[in-house]
């Protein structure tokens, strides 16, 4: 019996696992928020994850999360252009239209959602505490450059332990202008002008590499950034709902609407003659 | 879906490969006659399905000199899929038509291997099914006609009352004698008793009705019924990812069919 | 036997074992009972019909004819009870035509368990058989694999458990009519209350020697309340980018013959 009860019962967390992370990671003062997950009493945690969550894999798989988007960032001569979707799908059943796949680290600097939406957002969170106590620390403001790092370093550090993300860091400072990152759950970490990240991304490539100019106006950018997720929206079955339109500039990041994408449908569709794919006519 | 006199069926026009939408102006709805039959699953099969049912509705017709009849029509499907128990083909279809006698709706659905499901209301089939039963289960009602509609306004208020007595002592015997306004006061807490109604407005009654006999024919509910169906349908699809791109609603009457293209949301 | 039609079959193992979903049959989740009292026999079912989670039909048919004295009720793949007992009634009749004899309750049993043996199981049609014949009265199940019993009282399905409780504790040797008719029908009550799979109303048939009653929907213990108010909306709601009226002279009555141009794609006889 004894040795029966021993086989089963195990600590909720592996805590070996977790004390090296925190030697490894971790400022020993930035503990508002855990790294300490409670880990399933499974060999293979990941794997085991893994085949619970991947509706791809196992259409009945009992924990379905919420995934399916079109994000893009791209920066210009007037800053940085954020648009997002807010679609959330689970299997093929939406969700929520309503999401804020931008997240707002701090006041000068954006993130974006891709993937699973508590990753993203836990872990976004988490970096804008990191910046924060780096402001605090060196009395400057951080640079793009390291906190997309330091969530690099961090996403690296979980590799293949079941985090799904692909996340944009949009920011402007003064020493590197316009700055525009792409992290990924998988450890990316690159640098560019123009990203787009989701189920619909290339949907929202076609257009913005169409039209894309670094010397945009802010209008034209803006207008840019609206038409490329509308486009998605349109042909992606995962991604719709409202565009979340966001411009980053030195000051801080300015917020340009949280519209419905129907409305702009028809407006684009009837005013101006795109999207002739959709037919007004009865056969 | 059934309406007083009338039925309707509804599609949505996407063509999709996964999250890919190929078409937005795929139908799935195919009229043979005074039966329209409705197909989602496979887009192959869709289409396979959809011309041999055509074939099979034109041969019956060279041979019977006759249009087939719903439930006819209804049994042909269902045993043409069950020929094909062990290799099904992967479409749910829903036939909706009216009776060309007795002018009866009549609908069903079918699953891939031909089980009927007979319904007095509502069929559901495809991918936003489980939505589409919630939408219908609260939005569908018998005879289709709005209940929010006041009748006092409609009527003059002694004819209404006197309306409401006779209906109630079963002496109602009218052309427009009408289901919905049973339904009214079935449902209503007015007191009828009042036995000093029917003296005062008898006369006023008859004459009412001989000028307005077209009144009730205004509350048809063919139009109704199109609100009920296309508002179930759009709001389902928007729930789910991978329906929707706009729709055509068929509703079909004793005399015309009326198809309308709707204005859904493309995302 | 007319022969199924398998030349679908390889293509959906190729779908399938590309990850195309198989499509869902209904089936009928189900309770439905047999009980013999003094001069007939008395079958009773359930009327809910399943697809997975979803009631996919909330009063259908599971009492089903298979000749005027005999009569079957159905569970499990609902397309395979419909066709399976259509097609042994159709056979029945033949048969009885042919022989000159009234049909026989055994002998619709065997032909049922000797199809279903044939298919292996594949046929998913589990089966209470029910009649009075010129040998006497009969009751039988019928399983999918083509075994087969004789009870004097029978419950299947997936509320078979909740229905035969009721049986255990309540059936008594000799039972009249209308005792047969309640006990069936509390039997069928347990299986709507206590099991997922059934549900909504009781259908009851009673056959003895000179006739048969079918009491569709003999009790209702689930009727829907009134709507209070009108969900309708106003006309106008929707928005309709074309419409078209198609009347009924446009149909046209009968075929159309229509000369076919040289390179002309359209078959269709009737536009």
């Amino acid at each position: 019996m004894d040795t029966l009860v021993a086989r089963y019962s195990r600590p909720t967390y592996d805590e070996t696992v977790t004390e090296d992370m925190e030697e490894e990671l971790l400022d020993p003062v930035a503990s508002g928020l855990s790294l300490k997950f409670a880990m399933p009493p499974v060999a293979q945690p990941s794997s085991w994850l893994r085949s619970a969550t991947d509706d791809r894999m196992n259409p009945d798989c009992p924990i379905k999360i919420a995934h399916g988007t079109t994000t893009l960032a791209f920066r210009f001569q007037g800053g940085i252009i954020v648009a997002t979707d807010s679609r959330a799908t689970s299997g093929d059943w939406i969700a929520s239209q309503t999401v804020k796949k931008v997240i707002e680290i701090n006041d000068k600097m954006l993130g974006t959602m891709a993937g699973g939406a508590a990753d993203c957002q836990y872990w976004l969170a988490w970096l804008g505490m990191q910046c924060r106590l780096h402001e605090l620390r060196h009395k400057r403001r951080i640079s793009v450059a390291a906190a997309s790092k330091i969530l690099a370093n961090l996403v690296y550090s979980y590799k293949n332990m079941g985090l799904s993300m692909g996340t944009m860091c949009a920011g402007v400072t003064k020493e590197e202008g316009p700055a525009l990152y792409y992290i990924d759950s998988d450890g990316t970490r690159l640098a560019g002008n123009l990203f787009c990240v989701g189920s619909g991304q290339t949907f929202a490539y076609g257009v913005l590499d169409a039209e894309y100019k670094y010397d945009l106006s802010v209008e034209d950018a803006l207008a840019l950034g609206s038409r490329s997720i509308l486009a998605a929206t349109h042909r992606d079955a995962y991604s719709g709902g409202f565009i979340n339109l966001y411009h980053v500039k030195e000051q801080g990041w300015e917020k340009h609407g949280f519209s419905d994408t129907n409305p702009i449908f028809w407006k684009t569709k009837l005013e101006k003659g795109e999207f002739t794919n959709v037919t007004s006519e009865l056969v | 879906m059934v309406g007083k006199d009338c039925v309707a069926i509804a599609c949505d026009l996407r063509l999709g490969l996964q999250a890919l939408t190929v078409s937005n102006n795929f139908p799935k709805i195919f009229q043979y006659g005074d039966v329209l039959l409705g197909l989602t699953g496979l887009a192959t099969d869709v289409a396979t399905v959809s011309d041999l049912f055509r074939y099979k509705v034109n041969m019956y017709r060279l041979r019977e000199e006759r249009n087939i009849a719903p439930s006819t029509f209804a049994n042909l499907v269902s045993s043409s899929l069950y020929e094909r128990r062990f290799g099904p083909y992967f479409v749910s279809p829903v036939v909706a038509g009216l009776d060309q006698k007795t002018g009866k709706p009549f609908i069903c659905g079918f699953d891939s291997i031909g089980c009927i499901d007979f319904a007095k209301d509502f069929i559901v089939s495809g991918t936003a099914t489980e939505q589409l039963f919630g939408m219908c289960e609260s939005l569908w009602e018998p005879d289709m006609v709005r209940l929010d509609l006041d009748f006092r306004t409609l009527f003059p208020p002694g004819i209404f009352f006197y309306m409401m007595i006779l209906l109630k002592n079963g002496q109602l015997n009218h052309d427009v004698e009408c289901s919905t306004i049973m339904h009214i006061i079935c449902t209503s807490d007015l007191n009828f008793t009042n036995a000093s109604y029917q003296s005062t407005f008898a006369t006023g009654f008859d004459e009412f009705f001989a000028n307005n006999l077209n009144l009730l024919d205004d509350l048809q509910c063919p139009e109704d019924l199109f609100e009920t169906i296309s508002q179930a349908l759009l709001n389902a699809v928007d729930r789910d990812a991978l329906s929707g791109w706009g729709a055509h609603v068929y509703i079909i009457e004793k005399d015309k069919v009326t198809k309308r293209l709707l204005k859904g949301r493309q995302d | 036997m007319p022969g199924f039609d398998f030349s679908n079959y390889n293509r959906n193992a190729a779908l399938h074992a590309r990850g195309v979903p198989l499509p869902k049959a209904t089936s009928t989740g189900t309770t439905i009972v047999g009980c013999i009292f003094d001069g007939g026999v008395v079958i009773a079912a359930d009327t809910r019909a399943t697809s997975g989670p979803i009631v996919a039909d909330k009063n259908c048919e599971k009492l089903h004819y298979i000749a005027p004295q005999i009569w079957c009720a159905g569970a499990g793949t609902a397309a395979d009870t419909e066709f399976t007992t259509s097609l042994i009634s159709s056979q029945l009749e033949l048969h009885s035509l042919s022989t000159d004899r009234k049909p026989r309750v055994v002998t619709c049993m065997t032909m049922l368990k000797q199809h279903l043996f044939r298919y292996q199981g594949h046929i998913g049609a589990y089966l209470v058989v029910a009649g009075v014949d010129p040998t006497g009265t009969h009751l039988f199940t019928v399983h999918a694999h083509g075994s087969t019993d004789k009870l004097p009282y029978v419950t299947m399905g997936s509320g078979s458990l909740a229905a035969m409780s009721v049986f255990e504790t309540q059936w008594k040797g000799s039972l009249t009519e209308q005792d047969a008719v309640n006990l069936c029908s509390e039997a069928i009550q347990a299986g709507i209350f206590n099991d997922l799979g059934s549900g909504s109303n009781v259908d009851v048939a009673i056959i003895t020697k000179d006739k048969t009653t079918l009491k569709r929907n003999h009790i209702k213990p689930n009727e829907r309340s009134k709507k209070l108010k009108s969900y309708a909306f106003e006309r106008g709601t929707t928005a309709v980018l074309k419409e078209k009226i198609i009347t009924k002279k446009e149909l046209g009555r009968f075929v159309d013959i229509e000369e076919v141009e040289p390179e002309g794609e359209k078959m269709d006889v009737d536009t």
